[in-house]
C-alpha cells in the first residue's frame, strides 16, 4: 500500500516534469495543478536529459525538482489550507476488524506521546438486541466546527480545505475545545511528550502537527502534509481491509489505496451516513453501516486487550 | 453618608418596620450631611470609630493568617510542580479535561456576585438594615474575583501564553466574554468598594498612631484628597448609584458567561437552557452564605455586637431562605425534566448521580446545600446568630460539592465510549497537588479577605455615624 | 505489491556475510538496506528513476535518508554512469537519464538499471537492478465516449503493438485516479488497443468542466509505469464553494459575525465608558479636594 501510494506521487512528479519540459503538448497546466498543489514556477535555468525516444532535450530545472523540496508552507499558507479542495473521509464498517493498523500508523507518523491515539476504534451496539461492531473514529473535520467555535485564542481553525487543524504554537492549553468536541476526537498533552530530542527540536509545523508540546490540545489532522503532496493519509494506506477512503469531495472521488470510488456513488449505494448528525457539526467524515461484514465482531475482541483492560 | 430616609432607628431590633417606600428617593434627594472633624467630638461617636477602625492581629489572628500563608505556600508548592511536569501532576486526563480547577473558578465567580447582591440590590431596593453588610460583600467580592482569575491561569496548560488571549482573541469564543466581563467586573467591585471608602478614609487618617506609619501614608495616598466637602458627597454619590445600577448586569453577565462554558457544548448535563438563570440563583444563594459566614466571624473576631446585630441574622437568613428556595427551584428545573424523558445520552449521566457513583455527593450537596438551610431557616429559633452560621456553612459547602459535580460527571459520559485510552482515564479524583492548589487558592481568597478586613473598616464608619446622627436628630 | 527490481542475492548475502563478519570483529555491527528501483516514463516523453532505501528495524520498513547511490545503464563503466543520488527524508531519490548515455541508449531496445551503494557508517553495501523494455502509450477519447489506449513495444528499430498488457483508464484525481467505469483495468488486444466506456457523467472537472483522462501502465515487469494524459470537456462545470471566507461563528477572530460584534461592542462601550466617566469623577472629587485643602 505504501508503494502504491509513493508510485501515485511519483506519477504526479512525472506530470510536471513532461508538461514543463514540451510546452504545446496535449496536456495543459490544469494537469499537474490536479495533482500537486502550488504552482511552479520556471526558474529560467535550462537542464539537458534524455527522452525516451533518445532525443536531447531542454527542460527548465524548477520542473525537475522532485516534490519534498518543494519550499516549506508558511503558517499563513497552512492555516489558509489548500484552495479549491474539500477533503473527505468515508470509513466502511462492514470491513473493520479492529486490527488497528491504523491507529499504529498514525501514531507513529505524528510521533505522538505513547499512550495518545489520535484515532480510536471502538466496540459499539446500537440497541439491545442489534449486532455489535467496530467503529473507528477520527476528527470529523467538522464543517461547523463546535470546537474552533469556542477557541479563544484561534489555535485550532477550520480551512477554507475542510481541515480542522491545530497551532501548537498558539494554544494556551483551556481545554475548552475538548470539552465542546462530541465526538470526544481531541487528546492533550499531560506531560512533556515522550519523543526523540532532535524531533522536539524542529519547529512545530501545522500540517504534519509535529513536535507534539506539553500543555496543547492535538487530534486527528487529515494529515495535510500527504494530502498536499497528493497522497493519502497515512491511516488510509495502513489498512490492510481498505476500510477508510479519502479523497476530494469537490472530485467527488475518495480512495482507499487499492480502489477508487465515486464518492456520490459509493455513498449512495452504501447508505452512508455522519455520526450524530442531529448535532448540526456536519462532519466530514462518512460512515457506510456494518452490513455484509467481512469479518465476525468477535475476531477483534483479542486485538483489543491490549489498551483496554 | 446620608440615604435620605428618616425612619430608620438605628440600633434597635425591630427593624422590620423598615420600609421600602423612600427607596425612589435615594437617587433623586440627599441631606448631605457635612461632617467637620469638631462635629465628631460627642462621645458617642468617638466609641463608634474606636468600636470600628481596623484592629491589629491578636494571637489568633496572627495564628489565622498564619495557617492561610502555610496553605497558600503549599499551593504554590504544588503549582510549581504542574508547571514544571504540566498538567499531568493533576487527575485530569482527556475525557476528565476538566477537573475541580474548573469547579472552583465556577464557585469563586458563584461567590463574588454577592457584591452586587448586598451592595447594589439592597442598596437600590432602599433596604436600609444592609449597610453595615456592604464593606464584606464588596471586600468578599474583590478577593473570590482575583481567585477567580488566578485559579483559571492555573488551569490553563500553557499559562506563560496567557497574553495569547489578548494578542489573538476570538470574539466568538465564550472564553474571551469570561475575561471581558472579569476585566470588568473586578473593575467596577473594586470602585465599589473604594467609592465608599473614601469618607472612612478621612477618619483612619486622623489615627495615626493607631495605624502606624506605613499603613498612615498608605490612606493618604489613596484618600487624602478627600475632605468631606458637600460637592463631594455629592458627586461620591451619584458615583455610587451609577456603579450600583450598574453592576447588576455586569455581575449577571459574569455568571450568565460563566454557565455558558459549560452551555455552549453538546454535553449531557450542560445543554440546558436553564443553565444561566440557574448559575446565577446558586451564585445568590452561596454570596448570601458566605456574607453570614463572614458576617459571624467578624463579629466574633472584632466584638461587633452592637453593629451586626442578631437581627441582621434574623434578616439575612431571610434572604438565605428565599434564595435557597429559589436555587432548590432551578435544580428541580435542570433535574426533573431530564429525569423524566431519560434520553439515551444523558441516562448513564442521570443515573449517575441519583443512584450511581456520585450519589453521595449529589444528595449532599441538594441537602446541605439548600433543603437542611430551608428547614432551619424557616423557623424564627434558626434565625439566631450561631444557627444561621452554621447554614452558611453548609451552604458555602453544599455549594462547592455543586459546582464539582457541574464539572465532573458530565465530562465522564462522552457520547462516544471511552476507548482506547489508558485505564486511569476512565476515572477521576483529584490528586494532592489539584487538593493543594484548591486549598490553597480558597485559603488565599480568605487571607485577602483578612488583609482587607485589617486595612479598611469592615463596618462603613462614616455610614454608621451618619445614621447614629439621624436618629439623634430625629430624637430631637 | 510486486516489486520490479531484483536484489542480486547470491552475491549480496555472501558480501554480507563477510562484511558483517568482518565488522563484527570490530566490534560493530551495521545495519542492511535493500534498494528499490522503479522506472517511469510520463507522456512518452521524458523518462525517470526512483530509487527507494529501506531499512528493516523491529520487524518494521523504515525509510533511510542520506544514504548515496551511484546510477548506471546496463553496465558498471564510464560511459553508462546516470548519476549519483543522494536518497532524501523519506529514503527516496530522483534522477532523469542525462544525455551522456545517449550512445548507450540507443543501443539496444531493453536496459537494465544497476543502483549501487558503498555502504557507510551505518549501513553495509548493497546493489540493486531493472530491467525494462522501451514502449509506449498513446491515449484516443472518441466522441461517443469510448477511451482508448495502445501500448506498442519497440522492436528492432519499430514500434509493434503488444497484447495482454493491463492498462488502467482513469480520471486524474488528487489522492488516487477514478476509474472511468467499474472494471479496475483493461487488457490490450492484438492490435495494443484496450476500450472502455466513460461511465462518470457529470463527473466535477473544472470550472470550464474538462477533466484529464490517463491512460496509465502500473508497475508492468515489462515496461515499468508508463502514463499518458488528455484533456476532455466530458465532466461537470465546478466552482469550488466555501465558508472560509464567511463571518460565521467558527471563522478566525478576523471574520467575526457583524451583529456579534455590534452587540459585544456595543456592550463595551457603554459599560467601559461608565467606568472611564467614574474614574474621571474620581479625579474630580480629588480637585475638589485640593481646592479645599488650599
Amino acid at each position: 500500500m505504501d508503494q502504491e501510494n509513493n508510485s501515485r506521487r511519483n506519477f504526479l512528479l512525472g506530470g510536471l516534469l513532461a508538461a514543463g519540459a514540451i510546452a504545446g503538448c496535449n496536456t495543459n497546466k490544469d494537469v499537474f495543478e490536479s495533482g500537486i498543489v502550488g504552482d511552479v514556477k520556471p526558474s529560467g535555468k535550462k537542464v539537458k536529459l534524455l527522452s525516451v525516444d533518445g532525443d536531447v532535450i531542454e527542460v527548465d530545472e524548477a520542473f525537475l525538482k522532485p516534490v519534498p523540496h518543494m519550499p516549506p508552507i508558511s503558517n499563513t499558507e497552512a492555516r489558509k489550507g489548500i484552495p479549491g479542495k474539500k477533503f473527505v473521509m468515508v470509513i466502511d464498517l462492514s470491513r473493520c476488524k479492529n486490527l488497528k493498523k491504523c491507529q499504529e500508523a498514525c501514531n507513529h507518523a505524528h510521533e505522538l506521546n505513547p499512550g495518545e491515539n489520535w484515532i480510536k476504534v471502538e466496540p459499539m451496539k446500537s440497541a439491545e438486541f442489534t449486532a455489535p461492531y467496530w467503529e473507528p473514529t477520527t476528527c470529523m473535520h467538522c464543517d461547523e466546527p463546535p470546537c474552533v467555535k469556542v477557541c479563544p485564542v484561534d489555535a485550532t481553525f477550520k480551512r477554507e480545505d475542510g481541515i480542522v487543524a491545530i497551532d501548537s504554537d498558539r494554544c494556551i492549553g483551556c481545554r475548552f475545545c475538548m470539552a465542546a468536541c462530541p465526538y470526544s476526537a481531541r487528546v492533550f498533552n499531560w506531560s512533556e511528550p515522550e519523543i526523540p530530542a532532535e524531533i522536539a527540536a524542529q519547529p512545530y509545523s501545522i500540517e504534519t502537527s509535529i513536535p507534539q508540546k506539553k500543555g496543547t490540545v492535538s487530534k486527528c489532522d487529515f494529515c495535510a502534509d500527504m494530502t498536499r503532496e497528493g497522497m493519502l493519509p497515512h491511516c488510509v494506506s495502513a489498512c490492510p481491509n481498505g476500510v477508510f477512503a479519502f479523497g476530494d469531495i469537490n472530485e467527488d472521488t475518495v480512495s482507499n489505496g487499492a480502489e477508487t470510488f465515486r464518492f456520490s456513488d459509493l455513498i449512495k449505494d452504501k447508505a452512508g451516513y455522519r455520526l450524530m448528525e442531529d448535532l448540526g457539526t456536519k462532519p466530514s467524515v462518512y460512515y457506510l453501516p456494518p452490513v455484509n461484514r467481512n469479518f465476525p465482531y468477535e475476531s477483534g475482541l483479542e486485538n483489543d486487550k491490549i489498551q483496554n483492560k | 453618608m446620608n440615604r435620605g430616609s428618616k425612619t430608620i432607628k438605628y440600633k434597635t431590633n425591630n427593624l422590620n418596620e423598615t420600609t421600602v417606600e423612600n427607596s425612589i428617593l435615594i437617587a433623586k434627594e440627599k441631606i448631605i450631611v457635612s461632617l467637620k472633624p469638631e462635629k465628631l467630638n460627642s462621645a458617642d461617636d468617638d466609641k463608634i470609630i474606636d468600636d470600628l477602625l481596623p484592629q491589629k492581629f491578636g494571637k489568633a489572628g496572627k495564628i489565622w493568617v498564619g495557617i492561610l500563608l502555610a496553605f497558600c505556600m503549599v499551593g504554590m508548592f504544588a503549582y510549581y510542580r504542574q508547571l514544571r511536569y504540566g498538567l499531568v501532576v493533576t487527575s485530569m486526563r482527556d475525557y476528565v479535561s476538566w477537573g475541580i480547577y474548573i469547579s472552583n473558578f465556577v464557585f469563586f465567580v458563584a461567590i463574588s456576585l454577592v457584591g452586587s447582591l448586598i451592595t447594589a440590590v439592597f442598596r437600590l431596593a432602599g433596604v436600609k438594615w444592609g449597610s453595615p453588610l456592604t464593606r464584606i460583600a464588596e471586600i468578599i467580592a474583590v478577593a473570590a474575583i482575583i481567585f477567580a482569575s488566578l485559579i483559571i491561569i492555573v488551569d490553563m496548560g500553557s499559562p506563560e501564553r496567557f497574553y495569547n488571549l489578548f494578542t489573538h482573541g476570538r470574539i466568538q469564543s465564550p472564553i474571551i466574554w469570561d475575561v471581558i466581563v472579569i476585566t470588568t467586573y473586578f473593575f467596577i467591585s473594586i470602585l465599589l468598594l473604594y467609592y465608599p471608602l473614601l469618607p472612612d478614609i478621612k477618619i483612619l487618617l486622623r489615627f495615626k498612631e493607631r495605624s502606624g506609619v506605613r499603613l498612615h501614608k498608605f490612606y493618604s495616598f489613596i484618600g487624602s484628597f478627600w475632605k468631606g466637602t458637600p460637592e463631594q458627597f455629592k458627586l461620591s454619590d451619584k458615583a455610587i448609584n451609577i456603579l450600583c445600577v450598574s453592576i447588576i448586569p455586569v455581575a449577571f453577565t459574569i455568571h450568565t458567561v460563566t454557565s455558558w462554558l459549560f452551555a455552549t457544548t453538546y454535553r449531557p448535563g450542560w445543554d440546558s437552557t436553564n443553565f444561566g438563570a440557574y448559575f446565577i440563583a446558586g451564585a445568590f444563594l452561596v454570596g448570601a452564605g458566605a456574607v453570614v459566614v463572614a458576617m459571624y466571624i467578624f463579629r466574633k473576631a472584632y466584638h461587633l455586637e452592637k453593629y451586626i446585630t442578631d437581627n441582621h441574622f434574623e434578616k439575612m437568613g431571610r434572604v438565605v431562605v428565599l434564595l435557597s428556595l429559589l436555587y432548590l427551584y432551578f435544580n428541580v428545573n435542570e433535574f426533573l425534566t431530564p429525569f423524566f424523558k431519560m434520553k439515551e445520552s444523558e441516562a448513564a449521566y442521570l443515573n449517575g448521580l441519583f443512584t450511581g457513583n456520585f450519589a453521595l455527593v449529589f444528595w449532599f450537596a441538594i441537602l446541605a446545600g439548600m433543603i437542611v438551610p430551608i428547614l432551619i431557616l424557616l423557623f424564627k429559633k434558626g434565625r439566631k446568630p450561631l444557627p444561621v452560621f452554621i447554614v452558611g456553612i453548609m451552604v458555602v459547602v453544599g455549594a462547592w460539592f455543586k459546582r464539582y459535580l457541574i464539572v465532573t460527571p458530565t465530562l465522564l459520559h462522552p457520547f462516544l465510549p471511552m476507548h482506547d485510552v489508558p485505564a486511569s482515564y476512565h476515572h477521576y479524583f483529584p490528586s494532592w497537588e489539584e487538593w493543594a492548589i484548591t486549598v490553597g487558592s480558597l485559603a488565599g481568597c480568605m487571607l485577602i479577605i483578612t488583609l482587607l478586613a485589617r486595612i479598611f473598616p469592615i463596618i462603613p464608619i462614616q455610614e454608621t455615624l451618619t445614621e447614629q446622627h439621624e436618629i439623634a436628630e430625629q430624637n430631637i | 505489491m510486486k516489486l520490479l527490481n531484483k536484489i542480486s542475492n547470491g552475491s549480496l548475502l555472501i558480501l554480507l556475510i563477510l562484511l558483517s563478519h568482518s565488522s563484527f570483529s570490530q566490534g560493530t555491527e551495521k545495519g542492511d538496506v535493500s534498494i528499490a528501483i522503479n522506472y517511469f516514463i510520463n507522456n512518452n516523453q521524458v523518462s525517470y528513476l526512483v530509487v527507494k532505501v529501506k531499512t528493516k528495524v523491529d520487524g518494521r520498513f523504515k525509510n533511510v535518508d542520506g544514504v548515496a547511490l551511484k546510477l548506471f545503464l546496463d553496465k558498471d563503466s564510464a560511459g553508462t554512469f546516470i548519476a549519483k543520488v543522494v536518497t532524501n527524508k523519506k529514503g527516496e531519490a530522483t534522477t532523469t537519464i542525462p544525455p551522456s548515455v545517449e550512445k548507450q541508449w540507443h543501443s539496444q531496445v531493453k536496459h537494465t538499471f544497476l543502483a549501487s551503494f558503498d555502504g557507510d557508517k551505518k549501513y553495509g553495501p548493497a546493489k540493486a537492478d531493472l530491467t525494462v523494455a522501451k514502449a509506449k502509450i498513446l491515449i484516443d477519447a472518441a466522441s461517443d465516449k469510448t477511451i482508448t489506449a495502445t501500448v506498442f513495444e519497440k522492436k528492432d528499430a519499430t514500434w509493434v503493438p503488444v497484447k495482454g498488457v493491463d492498462v488502467v483508464l482513469a480520471i486524474r484525481r488528487t489522492a488516487a485516479d477514478l476509474p472511468i467505469n467499474d472494471k479496475p483495468t483493461f487488457t490490450t488486444d492484438s492490435t495494443g488497443k484496450a476500450s472502455g466506456e466513460f461511465k462518470r457523467d457529470h463527473i466535477p472537472g473544472d470550472a470550464k468542466g474538462n477533466i484529464t483522462l490517463v491512460a496509465k501502465i502500473v508497475d508492468n515487469d515489462q515496461y515499468g509505469n508508463l502514463v499518458i494524459e488528455k484533456s476532455v470537456p466530458w465532466g461537470a462545470k465546478f466552482t469550488s464553494v466555501s465558508t472560509f471566507n464567511k463571518r460565521t461563528l467558527f471563522a478566525t477572530r478576523n471574520k467575526a459575525p457583524v451583529w456579534l460584534l455590534f452587540v459585544v461592542y456595543s456592550i463595551l462601550i457603554a459599560v467601559w465608558g461608565i467606568l472611564v466617566i467614574l474614574v474621571f469623577n474620581l479625579f474630580k472629587i480629588k480637585k475638589l479636594g485640593k481646592s479645599v485643602a488650599n
